[in-house]
């Protein structure tokens, strides 16, 4: 009895050793396949890349296969909307900066650890939904996550912020990878030959002028002129452009008119050279009212030149005060409309 | 009249003119007391005050070594020794003197009145200034524009006690005397500028400014081959006596012969020491052998200074631009490296909306008067040029450089309007010793009518009398001898170019009486906006209610005072930095961090505490021993000055500190909106910040109905909930909102989980029940 009872406790443990054996190969072997398929991926992904720049193209399903977790790499990716019916001109701006990084990524040393890849709005239109996103480029970085579970967690690259160089957006996914992208420019043959023919100016005209221009240099007509125009320039707000980027001018909407910015802190290209237009003139009128009108020996053609300067100063001060009037409605004052 | 007589006349007018334009500039900057009450206004000012009230309260040694521990807990500042003292001692010394003849005016209507009463003498020293460019009745006017245009008046109306206030008046002052000196060659008026510049040092930062612009017109003077003993003794004397003087001011210290702001000063100085030595050499030893000597001397100069440049810059003696002073040249530079600077609202970069609002018809003179500046061209007319290109870049970088620009805009259009008026009234005798052959002309044919009116018009200069008499004397002209008088001017001024009298009395009528109207508008305008956007003290607010009567809310005095009577005497109150000198002033509190911006970390800790969950901010709130958070809140009458609105800074200020903790990105939806609402992100929903701003808020209003006014947003019905801080005081219009923070729990509960207790939300137990 006792013997039986050993002989089987003896094929009960061994039945329990195969079964755990088993259990451990088919468990090992799973995790092999799991760790194939990414490593498969790992290599296709970097086949695709290598060929293309480092770029990878993708739509809505390369998309959910590329980022499908676990995933032992992290991945960029910018939405983008490149077809020209979209007119999306920061894209268009952007996507050169982009593919300049890209074209850094084989020159890291372990290329398996990240990818970068472009979404098209014609291509992957599902994506774009699923992530609520209705404006391009957005640009967003996902880090490797090893378990399936982990929330969809991204980082959004802030154009606003960060700028559109290439530079910043490198160093972005540096801070985030670890990973030191450099970026090399290509070699701009255009911009090289400008700066060397530039620079072949600069000489030419300092020997023209060391040598016979000394008259052109001491002349204070040019440097009243120069004086004029960038005091003109900076009086009508050409550093807030400077400093802000703002749009040349909006397509007209509801009445209001397309270079005039909405706001009293805003303004547009055009507008701000519309406004220096003004001044201009209005200074000019000033100036030829009080030299050029004295030198003037016939007492009629006097008369006439002063009424139409005086015109010409009293319509375009009304309608400065009137431009002032569109940029803040409440301002009480007019002059004739 | 007789022409004594008449300089008599003029001798009275002017100094009442001036008299009256004083009065003008005072009176038209005290909308805001008459309005409100005689009151500290908006945020540095009220440093300036408690400091002053320091200052007169124990004396000047004491104030020169006053470490001030309630604030920037638990750090303290030297307040001695981080602070242009100009203003405070100005007041203290007025108070002192008051006092002294026993007028007991309290310091608080001292600091209150200053900024207009030195808008007089502002007034009176563009004046001055302008009389050197000019004359006297170009100066009247320049006094009067510089007297109320709002340019100026933005930082000097009654209550803004701020060193701009004398320090604009210190600048135009300077720059008169400086000119004076040009002009004269004279040490004693370079002793002078050096003063005065010294005063401006111990005033405002904004000093730099004369330092770089009055070596920078020795040096174009030097490049015009204007060089002359004048400006050789007035620059040494400035420089020598002012770079001293300005080391004596604590802040400064060694700046002047450190940083590469002042470089400029110094290199002029030793430039010009070498050009005069240069010239005393040229004296000496013939021509050909000068040549070689410059030559050499020349390069060796270069190469030696270069090198001695390079040394000192590597080796550290010499500090580069300090990042304000950098952020005016590389414009994008502050925006990456400075959320600090670049969150200020008046370092903004300048919209042309802004020039015209400050200055109207005078933006447009001013172009004018630089171009008369132009064809006058002696020494002091290049300084107004530089000064005016360099003003207006400087104005349109920064919204607060306008201060700087407006002076010198006054002053070049006064040069351009009384041109025009001497041109169409034909009073100034510069106009009538080009016209004379006209004038001689015309007086052979009626003498008796020139004598009277060229009499009359130099005598009074006053604008009614003058144009009668112009008009006399063009209609004279004009009937009697028009060609005679264009033959005379033909003979006489064949060479020169050719200047004729206006002909005609309907287009000097014309031209006199449209810029006549200009300047009414120029004068509406002026007290329009001074009266509506300049005038208000921000810590008191005003609003009109439906039936149009005015409604004061004063939340804030209520909130401090809330504070000073409420909390223990060494409480410590966190806020963000834009209210802190007002904690300080008004409430008397220690506080963590305020408007002198110097120490970025603890700013962005502040931020980091306002913009992380309870959990994480309360060890942040522990750590520096915070009694009570401070917050702002407009959401109810639609205030959008609050912290809401503030709060992209402070996690922008704290991310680039604590990057780990604090992320910009986590705080917009996935459209990348900045939301409040429903739609607002997990991250935004836990900050500490929202929920201060919007706890109990939706109590306010029943059911979901709560409605957050600036932002027009409709919030959840459902609050969030506070537990590491408890309400401790809002104010009647939920203005200011005051939380006290909670003390660890007795028994060593997670605070969370007490305050669940307390509330009778057994938390584990119904967790377990839903598992």
């Amino acid at each position: 009895m006792g013997r039986l009872g050993i002989r089987r406790t003896r094929l009960f443990i061994t039945v329990v050793l195969m079964a755990l054996f088993t259990l451990l190969i088919t468990a090992t072997t799973n995790a092999q396949t799991t760790a194939d398929i990414i490593a498969k991926k790992v290599s296709k992904l970097q086949a695709k890349a290598t060929k293309t720049k480092g770029i990878i193209e993708l739509d809505s399903l390369a998309f959910d296969d590329v980022l499908a977790k676990p995933r032992n790499y992290s991945m960029v990716v910018l939405f983008t909307a490149i077809s020209p019916e979209f007119q999306c001109v920061p894209c268009k701006n952007f996507d050169p900066e982009y593919r300049l990084v890209a074209a850094g990524w084989s020159r890291i040393p372990d290329k398996s650890q990240i990818f970068f890849g472009i979404l098209d709005f014609k291509a992957g239109q599902s994506v774009f939904q699923k992530f609520n996103m209705n404006s391009a480029p957005s640009l967003l970085y996902f880090p490797a996550s090893d378990s399936p579970e982990s929330s969809p967690s991204f980082d959004r690259y802030d154009f606003g912020k960060s700028g559109f160089q290439a530079e910043s957006f490198a160093n972005w996914v540096n801070a985030r990878s670890g990973l030191k992208i450099d970026v090399q420019r290509p070699f701009d043959f255009l911009a090289f030959s400008l700066k060397i023919m530039g620079f072949a100016g600069t000489v030419g005209l300092a020997h023209f002028l060391y040598t016979r221009g000394g008259k052109v240099i001491r002349s204070k007509y040019l440097w009243a002129a120069v004086s004029l125009f960038s005091i003109f320039i900076f009086i009508s707000g050409h550093m807030w452009n400077q400093i802000r980027h703002p749009p040349y001018s909006m397509p007209s909407r509801d009445g209001r008119p397309g270079f005039i910015a909405p706001g009293f802190q805003n303004q547009f290209g055009l507008e701000t050279q519309i406004v220096a237009i003004t001044y201009a003139v209005l200074c000019g009128g000033a100036i030829s009212l009080m030299s050029s009108i004295p030198r003037i020996e016939s007492p009629s053609k006097q008369r006439l030149a002063v009424i139409i300067w005086m015109g010409v100063i009293t319509v375009m001060y009304s309608v400065l005060i009137l431009f002032f009037r569109a940029k803040n409605p409440s301002y009480p004052f007019r002059l004739l409309f | 009249m007789s022409t004594e007589s008449s300089s008599t006349v003029a001798r009275v007018l002017k100094p009442t003119i001036l008299i009256l334009i004083a009065i003008v500039a005072i009176s038209s900057r005290l909308f805001s007391i008459i309005r409100f009450e005689s009151v500290i206004h908006e945020f540095d000012p009220w440093f300036n005050y408690r400091t002053t009230q320091h200052l007169v309260k124990n004396g000047f040694y004491d104030f020169w070594n006053w470490f001030d521990e309630k604030s920037w807990y638990p750090l303290g500042r030297v307040v001695g020794g981080t602070v242009y003292p100009g203003i405070m001692v100005t007041s203290a010394l007025i108070h002192n003197v008051l006092h002294f003849f026993n007028f007991p005016v309290d310091i608080r209507n001292v600091c209150v009145f200053l900024a207009p009463m030195f808008s007089g003498l502002t007034a009176f020293s563009a004046y001055l200034l302008t009389k050197e460019l000019k004359d006297s009745s170009a100066g009247l006017l320049a006094a009067a524009f510089l007297g109320v245009a709002p340019g100026y008046i933005s930082r000097s109306v009654a209550g803004s006690y701020d060193n701009e206030g004398i320090a604009i008046f210190l600048l135009v002052f300077t720059f008169y005397l400086w000119i004076k000196a040009v002009k004269t060659g004279s040490a004693f008026f370079g002793l002078l500028t050096a003063l005065f510049y010294f005063y401006m040092v111990s005033a405002w930062g904004g000093y730099v400014f004369i330092t770089n612009l009055v070596p920078l017109h020795a040096f174009t003077l030097l490049l015009m081959g204007r060089y002359s003993n004048r400006l050789y003794v007035s620059y040494s004397t400035f420089c020598a006596v002012g770079t001293l003087l300005s080391m004596q001011i604590p802040f400064v210290g060694f700046q002047p012969t450190r940083t590469s702001e002042h470089m400029a000063a110094l290199g002029v100085f030793g430039l010009l020491q070498l050009y005069a030595f240069a010239e005393l050499v040229r004296g000496y030893i013939p021509p050909k052998q000068f040549r070689t000597l410059l030559r050499g001397g020349v390069v060796a100069v270069a190469v030696i200074a270069s090198f001695g440049l390079t040394i000192l810059s590597f080796s550290g003696v010499i500090a580069p631009f300090t990042g304000r002073f950098y952020s005016l040249y590389d414009t994008g530079y502050a925006k990456i490296h400075i959320p600090i600077i670049a969150s200020v609202s008046e370092h903004q970069p300048t919209a042309w909306t802004s020039f015209f609002f400050d200055l109207q018809m005078l933006i447009f003179l001013f172009p004018a008067g630089v171009y008369l500046c132009f064809k006058e061209l002696k020494d002091e007319h290049v300084f107004i040029i530089l000064y005016s290109v360099f003003a207006s870049y400087f104005a349109g970088v920064m919204v607060r450089l306008m201060l700087t620009l407006t002076p010198v805009v006054c002053v070049s259009a006064a040069i351009a309007y009384s041109t025009l008026l001497d041109t169409y009234l034909e009073t100034s005798e510069h106009v009538l010793a080009s016209t004379k052959p006209a004038i001689a002309a015309a007086a052979t044919s009626a003498p008796t009518v020139i004598e009277a009116t060229t009499s009359d018009s130099k005598a009074t200069g006053k604008k009614t009398a003058a144009k009668a008499a112009a008009a006399a004397a063009a209609a004279a002209a004009a009937k009697s001898t028009d060609a005679e008088a264009k033959a005379h001017a033909k003979s006489a001024a064949s060479s020169e170019k050719k200047r004729f009298p206006i002909f005609n009395l309907d287009s000097r009528l014309l031209v006199i009486l449209q810029l006549t109207w200009f300047l009414f508008m120029f004068a509406w305008h002026c007290t329009y906006v001074t009266s509506g956007s300049y005038s208000s003290p921000s810590i008191v607010l005003a609003s009109r209610q439906q039936d149009g009567s005015q409604m004061i809310i004063d939340d804030f005095r209520e909130a401090y005072y809330w504070l000073r009577k409420n909390t223990k005497e060494d409480a410590k109150v966190m806020s963000w930095w834009d209210y802190g000198y007002q904690m300080a002033g008004m409430a008397n509190v220690t506080t963590l961090v305020d408007n002198n911006t110097w120490n970025n970390t603890h700013i962005a800790t502040v931020g980091k505490a306002m913009s992380t969950s309870e959990e994480v901010s309360y060890k942040v709130l522990r750590h520096h021993d915070v009694d009570y958070v401070l917050i702002l809140f407009g959401g109810v009458i639609g205030y959008s000055g609050d912290d809401i609105n503030k709060f992209l800074w402070m996690i922008r200020i704290a991310e680039g500190v604590y990057p780990n903790d604090v992320k910009e990105t986590n705080f917009f939806t996935p459209r990348g909106e900045y939301k409040v609402d429903h739609d607002a992100t997990k991250t935004m929903r836990e900050s500490l910040m929202y929920k201060m701003s919007y706890y109990r808020f939706a109590e306010l209003y029943g059911s979901g109905n709560a409605v957050d006014h600036v932002r027009n947003a409709r919030m959840p019905a459902e609050g969030p909930t506070l537990s590491v801080l408890e309400e401790a005081y809002t104010t009647e219009n939920w203005l200011v909102r005051i939380y006290k923070v909670k003390d660890l729990d007795i028994l060593g509960r997670d605070l969370k989980d007490s305050t669940a207790f307390d509330k009778g939300r057994v938390r584990k137990v119904s967790s377990l029940k839903k598992k």
